[in-house]
Protein backbone atom coordinates (compact mmCIF):
# COMPACT_ATOMS: atom_id res chain seq x y z
CA UNK A 1 0.00 0.00 0.00
CA UNK A 2 3.04 2.77 0.54
CA UNK A 3 4.17 1.68 -2.79
CA UNK A 4 1.04 2.52 -4.09
CA UNK A 5 0.56 5.85 -1.97
CA UNK A 6 3.94 7.23 -2.88
CA UNK A 7 3.83 6.35 -6.80
CA UNK A 8 0.37 8.32 -6.35
CA UNK A 9 2.04 11.02 -4.41
CA UNK A 10 4.72 11.46 -7.00
CA UNK A 11 2.19 11.72 -9.88
CA UNK A 12 -0.42 13.90 -8.03
CA UNK A 13 2.87 16.48 -7.19
CA UNK A 14 4.19 16.27 -10.44
CA UNK A 15 0.43 17.46 -11.98
CA UNK A 16 1.11 20.55 -9.68
CA UNK A 17 4.29 21.04 -10.75
CA UNK A 18 2.99 21.14 -14.56
CA UNK A 19 0.38 23.46 -13.75
CA UNK A 20 2.44 26.02 -11.39
CA UNK A 21 4.23 25.97 -14.45
CA UNK A 22 2.17 27.63 -16.79
CA UNK A 23 0.82 29.87 -14.30
CA UNK A 24 4.72 30.90 -13.23
CA UNK A 25 5.73 33.81 -11.83
CA UNK A 26 8.26 35.16 -8.84
CA UNK A 27 6.09 34.20 -5.88
CA UNK A 28 5.48 30.58 -7.03
CA UNK A 29 9.10 29.70 -8.38
CA UNK A 30 9.94 28.73 -5.05
CA UNK A 31 7.27 25.96 -4.35
CA UNK A 32 7.78 24.50 -7.90
CA UNK A 33 11.21 23.74 -7.39
CA UNK A 34 10.00 22.35 -3.60
CA UNK A 35 7.52 20.45 -5.43
CA UNK A 36 9.67 18.59 -7.93
CA UNK A 37 12.13 17.95 -5.14
CA UNK A 38 8.95 15.90 -3.33
CA UNK A 39 7.85 14.59 -6.72
CA UNK A 40 11.40 12.79 -6.87
CA UNK A 41 11.39 11.59 -2.65
CA UNK A 42 7.77 9.72 -3.17
CA UNK A 43 8.85 7.91 -6.51
CA UNK A 44 12.58 7.01 -4.82
CA UNK A 45 10.29 5.64 -1.78
CA UNK A 46 7.88 4.02 -3.78
CA UNK A 47 10.87 2.56 -5.83
CA UNK A 48 12.39 1.19 -2.33
CA UNK A 49 9.51 0.02 -0.92
CA UNK A 50 8.18 -1.67 -4.67
CA UNK A 51 11.63 -3.13 -5.50
CA UNK A 52 11.98 -4.73 -1.66
CA UNK A 53 8.63 -6.49 -1.70
CA UNK A 54 9.50 -7.57 -5.62
CA UNK A 55 12.68 -9.17 -4.48
CA UNK A 56 11.71 -10.52 -1.37
CA UNK A 57 7.96 -11.54 -1.35
CA UNK A 58 6.86 -11.57 -5.27
CA UNK A 59 7.84 -15.06 -6.14
CA UNK A 60 4.76 -16.40 -4.44
CA UNK A 61 2.64 -13.75 -6.16
CA UNK A 62 4.05 -14.82 -9.45
CA UNK A 63 3.42 -18.55 -8.94
CA UNK A 64 0.05 -17.59 -8.66
CA UNK A 65 -0.48 -15.65 -11.73
CA UNK A 66 1.48 -18.53 -13.90
CA UNK A 67 -1.15 -20.75 -12.53
CA UNK A 68 -4.39 -19.16 -13.25
CA UNK A 69 -6.12 -17.33 -16.02
CA UNK A 70 -3.89 -13.82 -16.60
CA UNK A 71 -0.39 -15.09 -17.02
CA UNK A 72 -0.06 -12.19 -18.99
CA UNK A 73 -0.27 -9.89 -16.23
CA UNK A 74 3.16 -11.81 -15.17
CA UNK A 75 4.53 -12.49 -18.58
CA UNK A 76 3.88 -9.07 -20.00
CA UNK A 77 2.75 -6.50 -17.43
CA UNK A 78 5.32 -7.28 -14.79
CA UNK A 79 7.88 -7.75 -16.68
CA UNK A 80 7.32 -4.32 -18.59
CA UNK A 81 6.51 -2.80 -15.71
CA UNK A 82 10.32 -3.57 -13.88
CA UNK A 83 11.75 -2.17 -16.42
CA UNK A 84 9.87 0.68 -17.56
CA UNK A 85 9.97 2.10 -13.98
CA UNK A 86 13.20 2.83 -14.15
CA UNK A 87 12.92 5.36 -17.08
CA UNK A 88 10.11 6.84 -14.37
CA UNK A 89 12.65 6.90 -11.79
CA UNK A 90 15.48 9.10 -14.21
CA UNK A 91 12.81 11.00 -15.60
CA UNK A 92 11.33 12.56 -11.60
CA UNK A 93 15.39 12.76 -10.58
CA UNK A 94 15.71 14.90 -13.39
CA UNK A 95 12.62 17.22 -12.83
CA UNK A 96 14.39 19.14 -9.99
CA UNK A 97 17.33 19.58 -11.95
CA UNK A 98 15.78 20.91 -14.79
CA UNK A 99 13.51 22.80 -12.18
CA UNK A 100 16.44 24.79 -11.18
CA UNK A 101 16.72 26.56 -13.55
CA UNK A 102 15.05 30.58 -13.44
CA UNK A 103 11.61 29.33 -15.00
CA UNK A 104 10.16 32.83 -14.56
CA UNK A 105 12.10 34.41 -16.76
CA UNK A 106 13.19 31.48 -19.04
CA UNK A 107 11.07 30.19 -21.31
CA UNK A 108 13.25 27.91 -22.32
CA UNK A 109 13.26 26.00 -19.43
CA UNK A 110 9.38 26.40 -18.53
CA UNK A 111 9.39 24.06 -21.98
CA UNK A 112 11.67 21.52 -20.91
CA UNK A 113 9.98 21.45 -17.44
CA UNK A 114 6.78 20.89 -19.18
CA UNK A 115 7.97 18.11 -21.57
CA UNK A 116 9.30 16.33 -18.59
CA UNK A 117 6.56 16.31 -16.40
CA UNK A 118 4.28 15.37 -18.96
CA UNK A 119 6.42 12.17 -19.44
CA UNK A 120 6.47 11.36 -15.85
CA UNK A 121 2.29 11.74 -15.45
CA UNK A 122 1.68 9.73 -18.89
CA UNK A 123 4.43 6.89 -17.57
CA UNK A 124 3.18 7.25 -14.01
CA UNK A 125 -0.49 6.41 -15.29
CA UNK A 126 0.58 3.84 -17.21
CA UNK A 127 2.65 1.84 -14.55
CA UNK A 128 0.05 2.35 -11.92
CA UNK A 129 -2.35 0.91 -14.08
CA UNK A 130 0.32 -1.75 -14.48
CA UNK A 131 -0.16 -2.52 -11.07
CA UNK A 132 -3.36 -2.85 -10.60
CA UNK A 133 -3.64 -5.24 -13.03
CA UNK A 134 -0.57 -7.77 -11.74
CA UNK A 135 -2.87 -7.31 -8.11
CA UNK A 136 -5.92 -8.40 -10.45
CA UNK A 137 -3.69 -10.99 -11.52
CA UNK A 138 -3.44 -12.69 -8.57
CA UNK A 139 -6.99 -12.54 -7.66
CA UNK A 140 -8.25 -14.61 -10.61
CA UNK A 141 -5.34 -16.59 -9.97
CA UNK A 142 -6.24 -17.47 -6.39
CA UNK A 143 -10.52 -17.39 -7.61
CA UNK A 144 -9.11 -19.89 -10.30
CA UNK A 145 -8.29 -22.38 -7.66
CA UNK B 1 12.97 40.19 -19.02
CA UNK B 2 13.00 36.88 -20.85
CA UNK B 3 16.18 34.72 -20.90
CA UNK B 4 17.10 31.81 -22.89
CA UNK B 5 18.75 28.32 -22.41
CA UNK B 6 19.26 26.40 -19.70
CA UNK B 7 21.94 25.18 -17.65
CA UNK B 8 24.29 22.87 -18.33
CA UNK B 9 23.55 20.29 -16.00
CA UNK B 10 19.88 20.30 -17.65
CA UNK B 11 21.14 19.38 -21.08
CA UNK B 12 23.91 17.09 -19.34
CA UNK B 13 21.66 15.12 -17.09
CA UNK B 14 19.18 15.45 -19.92
CA UNK B 15 21.57 13.83 -22.38
CA UNK B 16 22.39 11.21 -20.06
CA UNK B 17 18.69 10.21 -19.38
CA UNK B 18 18.32 9.89 -23.38
CA UNK B 19 21.17 7.22 -22.91
CA UNK B 20 20.04 5.41 -20.26
CA UNK B 21 16.63 5.08 -21.50
CA UNK B 22 18.24 2.94 -24.31
CA UNK B 23 20.44 1.15 -22.75
CA UNK B 24 17.40 -0.07 -20.45
CA UNK B 25 15.85 -1.40 -23.44
CA UNK B 26 19.31 -2.95 -24.62
CA UNK B 27 20.29 -4.68 -21.40
CA UNK B 28 16.40 -5.83 -21.15
CA UNK B 29 17.11 -7.90 -24.42
CA UNK B 30 20.36 -8.83 -23.54
CA UNK B 31 19.86 -10.40 -20.28
CA UNK B 32 16.50 -11.92 -21.24
CA UNK B 33 18.47 -13.61 -24.73
CA UNK B 34 21.68 -14.31 -23.44
CA UNK B 35 21.53 -16.74 -20.25
CA UNK B 36 25.06 -16.07 -19.28
CA UNK B 37 24.31 -12.38 -19.30
CA UNK B 38 21.32 -13.12 -17.11
CA UNK B 39 23.35 -14.83 -14.92
CA UNK B 40 26.49 -12.63 -14.26
CA UNK B 41 23.79 -9.88 -13.27
CA UNK B 42 21.81 -12.45 -10.74
CA UNK B 43 25.25 -13.18 -8.92
CA UNK B 44 26.47 -9.40 -8.86
CA UNK B 45 24.21 -8.62 -6.57
CA UNK B 46 22.13 -11.06 -5.63
CA UNK B 47 19.05 -10.70 -8.20
CA UNK B 48 19.08 -9.26 -11.84
CA UNK B 49 16.61 -6.56 -11.66
CA UNK B 50 18.84 -4.90 -8.58
CA UNK B 51 21.75 -5.05 -10.53
CA UNK B 52 20.01 -4.06 -13.91
CA UNK B 53 18.89 -0.80 -11.51
CA UNK B 54 22.46 -0.24 -10.35
CA UNK B 55 23.64 -0.26 -14.07
CA UNK B 56 21.24 2.37 -15.13
CA UNK B 57 21.22 4.65 -12.62
CA UNK B 58 25.00 4.80 -12.46
CA UNK B 59 25.30 5.06 -16.43
CA UNK B 60 22.94 7.73 -15.72
CA UNK B 61 24.69 9.57 -12.94
CA UNK B 62 27.72 9.20 -14.49
CA UNK B 63 27.07 10.44 -17.73
CA UNK B 64 25.35 13.55 -16.57
CA UNK B 65 28.26 14.14 -14.28
CA UNK B 66 30.52 13.68 -16.98
CA UNK B 67 28.73 15.31 -20.10
CA UNK B 68 28.93 18.65 -17.79
CA UNK B 69 33.05 18.68 -18.12
CA UNK B 70 32.45 18.90 -21.77
CA UNK B 71 33.92 22.28 -23.09
CA UNK B 72 35.91 22.61 -20.05
CA UNK B 73 33.32 22.67 -17.85
CA UNK B 74 30.87 25.01 -19.88
CA UNK B 75 29.13 21.22 -20.16
CA UNK B 76 27.95 20.07 -24.00
CA UNK B 77 25.68 23.19 -25.65
CA UNK B 78 22.58 22.46 -27.20
CA UNK B 79 19.39 24.24 -28.43
CA UNK B 80 16.43 23.51 -26.31
CA UNK B 81 14.34 22.38 -28.85
CA UNK B 82 17.30 20.21 -29.97
CA UNK B 83 17.16 18.85 -26.05
CA UNK B 84 13.58 18.07 -25.79
CA UNK B 85 13.24 16.20 -28.86
CA UNK B 86 16.26 14.14 -27.89
CA UNK B 87 14.69 13.53 -24.57
CA UNK B 88 11.14 12.48 -26.11
CA UNK B 89 12.50 10.36 -28.42
CA UNK B 90 15.31 8.93 -26.34
CA UNK B 91 12.35 7.86 -23.44
CA UNK B 92 10.28 6.74 -26.30
CA UNK B 93 12.16 4.56 -27.76
CA UNK B 94 13.36 2.89 -24.85
CA UNK B 95 10.29 2.13 -23.88
CA UNK B 96 9.58 0.88 -27.20
CA UNK B 97 12.13 -1.48 -27.15
CA UNK B 98 11.12 -2.76 -23.75
CA UNK B 99 7.63 -3.14 -24.75
CA UNK B 100 7.85 -4.74 -28.20
CA UNK B 101 10.57 -7.03 -26.61
CA UNK B 102 7.89 -8.42 -24.09
CA UNK B 103 5.10 -7.76 -26.37
CA UNK B 104 6.72 -9.59 -29.65
CA UNK B 105 10.38 -10.58 -29.33
CA UNK B 106 10.18 -12.82 -26.06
Amino acid sequence: MAHVLFGVACLITTVWVFVDVLNVSKTNQNRIKKMSCAAAIFMWLAFFIGGYWYVTSYSADKAIILKGPWPFAHNFVMETKEHLVILLLMLVTYLPIAAANNLSANKDARRVVLWVAGMIVLLALMIEGDGATIAMGVKVGLLAR
Amino acid sequence: METTGVSKYTISFGLSLTLASVVNGLLVVAKEKVPAVLTGMQKLTGHHWVTHDVIILGLFAFCGWLFAQANGGQGIKMNVNRLIGTLVTGVGTGGIIVLGFYLIGD
